[in-house]
């Protein structure tokens, strides 16, 4: 019996070189691209932090928009009122209110449902949060919030402007790295596995001691940190923060990065929130048919391929290479046999 | 041989020679001055958007076809807003990158309020063509966003013209949506009432306490039986689209406008075309009505959106995008430049014509001076459309503007 290479090495290797590839992109774009690049950082975390709930957890919530929308508000207001509040620590505030959002909506979303039903409670949560937004005078109603400054990084022996140049969307790519990170590890942690032991079969799990509800619990409030950073990350980003972020047609986006990227893969909704961006940008100029053709194509995407781009991927790769392909995938956080299962299993767990 | 001094020398003469004015090069290219058009395209406002659009079109073929500014030709790049803030912000970056600094086209108030911030921080301008928050020209101002439509102050242009028109009406409530548009709308039509009525009537205005409406509601039943029980002799409606189409079929069978004036605030043909002879009769602001001007501009504008479109009545953000599309072209021409500093300092206080007679912005909160329009409807059985419109007036936009404050909240007088 051989044992097991450490996942780490593969795993910062794929993240140093997506880093190196974001970082080095300004030298050959223009700054409207490098925006959007910006944007599906945002978007890869939370991809990532949605997948870290269903495919670990098993939780299907449709209303992570809540936690994006909480964390950017809590960063925006931040901003614009107390600019003295170091913006790591900012980030760190959007992350809790991101946590305790998620805590107190799971408190009551876990405790009697499951499955679909948790899954409509977490979409009316967000509808409620939504609403709260846009008829709240602070919150700026309906405009939202505008003008957000662009921060400036403090640390002991100075400081440093994010707001000239591509300095800010630097900051981002290595800020949705470090999220990506820290996900990773938990995915891949004694409480990762016990979450994904929880998702396969709650019923064991509990008979052999893991509180399941606490686990699951956990897992929303990690989940709505790394969203709220997400939504922290956004609102310097693009200056301005609106009720439409907490919208449910928000929660769909994490839940088709995932879909289509593959939610077998740990890196499947970064692949899909690239794809998404890719396909968005493509039709940007074919007004009206944009969102059909995007539409039509995630529709093609999740009905023919199930496990999506990645799970697809590593399927051929399989096919041509089992023992390279199986290295590869050591350290993903389900085997896409399983991860097939866990789509239905997710919502039934 | 060519010697290394020569060289050097030649270089460097070079390189003086084109560092004195680098844009000859430009200037006689001719090349095109580009302008982003971002304005929704689809989603629910798509048919407001339409007439920006065609509008935008139409105004630049005209300004082309005409030789251009100073031989340029203007070259226009469309991007759908989805009247979604996030989504019309990533776009304007993306046509930013692309070098359009010039841009027009919002329609949405959050749209407008974001790219103020947006547009000084990556050196663009944008043209509103329509939006009507007061924040745009008072707390919100920023140098780098202009209105060159009517703003805030149509609703106390319309305010002025009940009280021209009706000094009998002396009571005023309101459908208003809870939301910013229909509380500015609201804010600013008391304002003008409790300034023109005492002025032009010597009476003072009861304003009783408006009806609020929650957005996108399908049933207004309970709030028209509410507005029934009000003792107002006019209403205003600030319900949109197909709110307001809904809103006023339902209040036809319960006869709520029979004895009541109704000003609409900008519904312009919407509400008419979707209910046809059932639209009950009433006055509604417009931006532009081709009817109402008669101006040698605004007929062939008219004639043009016409065989471009077939749509033979067009609604006034058109003539909206027309006037955007045109200050940018007598702005550059003015400044000589596309440069965004050139042209921030040529469109203020630039007077320019329009589809509905000359403008000028002022120059302290970018807001344009014009006439307003308002045009009243009414059921025409038997016609092809349905309703006619029976009365048209304008109403001249310096005596109602209200001052200019920017940074600061606008001032409005409340009912006590």
């Amino acid at each position: 019996m051989t044992r097991d290479r450490s996942p780490a090495p593969a795993f910062l290797l794929t993240l140093a070189l997506l880093v190196g590839c974001a970082l080095a992109l300004p030298a050959f774009v223009n700054r409207g691209v490098v925006f959007m690049a910006g944007i599906v950082a945002i978007n890869v975390v939370l991809g990532l932090s949605y997948n870290f709930l269903f495919s670990t957890a098993g939780l299907l919530s449709f209303g992570q928009a809540a936690f994006s929308a909480a964390g950017a508000y809590a960063t925006a207001l931040l901003l614009l009122n107390a600019p003295t509040v170091p913006f790591l620590l900012v980030l760190l505030i959007s992350a809790l209110v991101g946590a305790v959002l998620a805590v107190l909506i799971g408190v009551i979303a876990l405790r009697r449902t499951e499955g679909v039903y948790f899954a409509i409670l977490t979409l009316a949560f967000s509808e409620l949060v939504h609403a709260v937004i846009a008829k709240t005078r602070f919150f700026g109603r309906n405009d939202g919030l505008t003008g957000i400054p662009r921060p400036t990084l403090s640390y002991g022996f100075g400081a440093i402007d994010l707001g000239p140049g591509d300095r800010y969307y630097a900051f981002v790519v290595v800020a949705a790295a470090l999220v990506t990170a820290v996900l990773w590890w938990i995915t891949q942690s004694r409480l990762g596995r016990s979450l994904r032991a929880v998702r396969l079969d709650p019923m064991r799990a509990a008979f052999l001691g893991i509180d399941v509800r606490r686990r699951r619990l956990q897992a929303f409030a990690i989940a709505g940190a790394a969203t709220g950073i997400a939504g922290g990350l956004g609102a310097p980003l693009t200056s301005l923060v609106s009720p439409d972020l907490a919208h449910w047609a928000e929660s769909t986006k994490p839940i088709l990065f995932t879909l289509l990227g593959g939610a077998g893969t740990f890196w499947g909704p970064a692949v899909g929130a690239l794809v998404y961006a890719a396909v968005e940008y493509g039709t940007r100029s074919l007004a009206g048919a944009s969102d059909l053709i995007t539409g039509g194509l995630l529709l093609g995407v999740v009905l023919a391929v199930p496990g999506g781009i990645l799970g697809v991927a590593v399927r051929l790769l399989r096919r041509r290479d089992p023992a390279r392909s199986r290295a590869a995938e050591r350290g993903e956080p389900a085997a896409p046999a399983v991860a097939t299962r866990a789509a239905p299993a997710g919502g039934a767990s | 041989m060519i010697s290394r001094r020569a060289l050097l020398a030649g270089g460097a003469g070079s390189a003086l020679a084109l560092s004195v004015n680098p844009r000859i090069v430009v200037g006689q290219t001719n090349e095109p001055i580009k302008i982003g058009v971002v304005t929704p395209l689809s989603g629910p406002q798509e048919f407001i958007g339409s007439f920006v659009k065609s509008g935008a079109e139409v105004a630049a073929e005209m300004i082309n076809k005409a030789g251009g500014v100073k031989g340029r030709p203007l070259q226009l790049e469309f991007r759908d807003e989805k009247a979604n803030p996030a989504a019309a912000t990533t776009v304007a970056r993306e046509l930013l990158g692309l070098g359009y600094n010039l841009q027009l086209g919002t329609i949405s108030s959050t749209v407008a309020l974001a790219y103020g911030p947006l547009m000084q921080q990556e050196n663009g301008i944008n043209l509103t063509c329509g939006a009507g928050t007061e924040k745009l020209n008072h707390e919100n101002y920023t140098s780098n966003v202009f209105r060159v439509g009517d703003g805030t102050y149509r609703m106390r242009a319309q305010a002025r013209f009940m009280a021209e028109k009706y000094p009998e009406v002396t009571s005023w409530t309101g459908i208003i949506p809870d939301h910013e548009y229909g509380r500015t709308v609201w804010a600013v039509f008391v304002d003008g009432l409790l300034e023109f009525y005492p002025a032009l009537t010597g009476k003072t205005p009861t304003i009783v306490p408006p009806v609020l409406v929650p957005y996108g509601s399908g049933d207004y039943r309970n709030f028209i039986t509410q507005m029934m029980k009000s003792p107002a002799k006019g209403v205003v409606n600030a319900t949109y689209g197909g709110d307001a189409a809904t809103f006023f079929q339902q209040a036809r069978p319960y006869g709520l406008f029979r004895d009541r004036i109704l000003m609409d605030a900008a519904n312009e043909f919407i509400v008419a075309n979707a209910l046809k002879d059932q639209v009950p009769k009433h006055w509604t602001g417009s931006h532009w009505y081709y009817a109402n001007n008669k101006s040698q501009l605004s007929q062939d504008f008219y004639q043009a959106y016409v065989a471009k479109t077939g749509n033979r009545m067009p609604m006034g953000w058109a003539g909206e995008a027309q006037a955007a599309v045109s200050a940018y072209a007598a702005a550059i021409a003015k400044a000589g430049s596309t440069d965004t500093k050139a042209v921030i300092a040529a469109l203020k206080g630039l007077t320019w014509d329009t589809v509905t007679g000359p403008r000028t912005i002022r120059a302290e909160d970018n807001q344009a001076i014009k006439n307003l329009e308002v045009i009243q409807i009414e059921p025409a059985p038997g016609t092809d459309i349905g309703f006619k419109v029976s009365d048209s007036v304008q109403i001249p936009g310096a005596p109602v503007i209200e001052p200019a404050t920017p940074g600061q909240k606008m001032a409005l007088r409340t009912a006590s």
